[in-house]
């Protein structure tokens, strides 16, 4: 089974974890939400599959293209 | 052959032409299959309208070789009919040579581009193929004079639309015909672009990589954006095809297609305020506001995986064929990136290039800033979106929906820059040079850092600058020319395009040409 490891498009601070290691994703479901440039940015699933593993954890800044979760596809 | 009665010949020739067809070819057919992929000819059967397609140079074979050699020499080329309308194809036949391109093919592919060229036709390339035809073609006295072909290739961009799929290998000769196309689609799973494959990568370079981590769709569509659109079967690369070219007049002096007028000009998007939150700290899908806006069912998103911050998107309204631009807030903000400047430059240039109006949704934070910004030369990137809409001769609106914000609006086609048929405003607009909060930390933070109480000052001067960024000040100063209700946008949109003509001149100084910063 392929994975897809999800990694920050930009610097932020994640603000919540919306899916946990173990559930199923639809393509664009809300995995997690970062803030960055003041805006709330929904980080979603580039396809459909489960989360394997959560990266991160809330209040914690990422730099840009730090791994934030993977999925299994 | 002497005594050869006419019927003889014509059945002679039938079964030369019988020959080349799949049913007389099971084993290589058999072999295309197993790699999960469909042969030449069936994709032709998905591509056009039922028994419309014309076929040239399928009796094709060397002076002195036979015709079962190098069946049609390794590719199939006529013209055929979509949705009634005549284009131009040229399917790579992997199962011959495995698609190589020989000379008799490319003699072929020149025949496609010249009739494209002459009646006006779409260019469909179906791309299936291990590249030049190394056997028997690894010889200068071939070689040297390369042909008119990439010359003629480019002088059909903007004439006509130039689709390419790829739909198995696409390394090498498939790369250089698929990146003059307008648009390009790869199947994923199967299709590989780029400069060169793994094979050859490995001898000149050392790097050993697979053909999927190198030029796979995953790779090339949404990390690289080489081609526009990944889909997952040859029937949804052909769909994609069909539905690409149904935007599309067959040429850039050809009547423009209309669709289905059943959805009223005048229907009032109801949900259109709700889709877009107040508080510009939200996100939402800038999509379903188009999809709000525009005939039902009408959308069609270019390039959805790549530069994913910006939508770039084919539809109708009122049956006419626009392309709507609208910044995303779900992904990076709506920020402009490299990728999605890029994206737009190339889809306001199709868009004007086959006459279609465009429609510009702002919602735009700004430029994206920083290190990993300027590698990306955004610099340049954001000065061709700029120099597109600059060059455009089609009828152009601009609706702010939210920020608009800097250079960002500029680019996005915001106030009176681009001499805009119409430049509107919903009433949760904010239009400002840059940021509230970061105007004020980098032109007043002495200020506040004197102050008493640095953080309550720092406040003061965010609410004294929020309240000079309001819509109703837009519009005063008439920068815009009127806010309207969400509800209201669809037939607003609509009556402009009524009035605003299909071309504008666009004067110039006497030059010969403009100079693309990309």
């Amino acid at each position: 089974m392929a994975t897809r490891t999800i990694r920050a498009e930009m610097a932020g601070v994640i603000l919540a974890i919306e899916r946990q290691a173990g559930e199923a994703v639809e393509l664009d479901d809300v995995v997690l939400v970062m803030e960055s440039m003041k805006m709330e940015i929904p980080i979603c699933a580039p396809r459909a599959g489960k989360v394997i593993e959560i990266l991160v954890a809330e209040d914690e800044a990422v730099a840009e293209d730090q791994p934030l979760a993977v999925l299994e596809v | 052959m002497s005594g050869e009665s006419f019927a003889d010949r014509s059945d002679r020739i039938e079964r030369a032409r019988a020959a080349l067809k799949d049913e007389a070819r099971t084993e290589p057919v058999a072999r295309q299959h197993k790699r999960g992929k469909q042969t030449a000819r069936e994709r032709l059967a998905c591509l056009f309208d039922e028994d419309r397609f014309e076929e040239f140079g399928g009796l094709v074979h060397e002076q002195h070789g036979s015709r079962e050699d190098y069946p049609a020499d390794g590719v199939i080329c006529g013209v055929g009919r979509i949705d009634g309308r005549w284009v131009g194809v040229w399917a790579q036949d992997f199962t011959v040579m495995g698609g190589s391109v020989g000379p008799l093919g490319s003699s072929k592919m020149q025949r496609v581009i010249d009739q494209c060229m002459t009646q006006g036709l779409p260019l469909v390339m179906l791309i299936d193929s291990g590249g030049h035809r190394v056997q028997g073609g690894q010889d200068s006295w071939h070689f040297a004079r390369t042909g008119r072909f990439f010359h003629d290739l480019v002088r059909l961009s903007g004439w006509v639309p130039m689709v390419a799929a790829v739909m198995g290998d696409g390394f090498a000769a498939g790369t250089n015909f698929a990146g003059v196309a307008d648009f390009v689609i790869m199947v994923r799973g199967t299709a590989t672009m780029g400069l060169s494959g793994p094979l050859l990568v490995k001898a000149a370079t050392g790097e050993e990589i697979t053909k999927e981590e190198l030029g796979g769709a995953d790779v090339q569509v949404d990390q690289n954006g080489l081609a526009h659109m990944g889909v997952d079967s040859e029937a949804e690369a052909l769909d994609a095809v069909k539905r690409y070219l149904s935007y599309l007049p067959s040429s850039a002096q050809a009547p423009a297609t209309i669709g289905p007028r059943d959805d009223p000009a005048d229907r009032p998007c109801e949900a259109a305020a709700s889709l877009v939150p107040v508080d510009s700290r939200k996100p939402y899908d800038v999509r379903k506001v188009i999809r709000e806006v525009a005939d039902q069912a009408s959308v069609f998103e270019v390039q959805p995986t790549w530069g994913a911050s910006a939508v770039t998107a084919f539809a109708r309204m009122g049956g006419r064929a626009v392309g709507f631009v609208a910044n995303q807030p779900m992904r990076l903000g709506g920020m402009l990136t490299a990728p999605a400047c890029e994206k737009i430059a190339h889809f306001v240039a199709v868009c004007d290039a086959f006459g279609l109006p465009l429609i510009y949704l702002i919602d735009v934070p700004g430029f994206s800033i920083g290190t990993s910004a300027e590698k990306s030369m955004l610099g340049r990137r954001s000065a061709r979106m700029v120099y597109e809409i600059g060059h455009a001769t089609v009828p152009r609106i601009s609706v702010v929906l939210r920020k608009g914000y800097g250079m960002g609006y500029v680019a996005m086609c915001g106030g009176r820059g681009f001499d805009v048929d119409a430049a509107l405003a919903w009433p949760t607009a904010e239009i400002c040079p840059m940021s509230i909060e970061g105007s004020v930390d980098v032109v007043y933070r002495k200020d506040y850092e004197q102050a008493p109480d640095p953080a309550a000052r720092r406040q003061e001067l965010i609410d004294e600058m929020r309240a000079m960024i309001d819509p109703l000040r837009a519009a005063g100063g008439f920068g815009i020319d009127d806010l309207i209700e969400p509800a209201d946008t669809r037939r607003r949109l609509n009556d402009i395009l009524s009035r605003a003509g299909t071309r504008r001149a666009v004067p110039m100084p006497p030059k010969v040409r403009s100079i693309s910063p990309i």
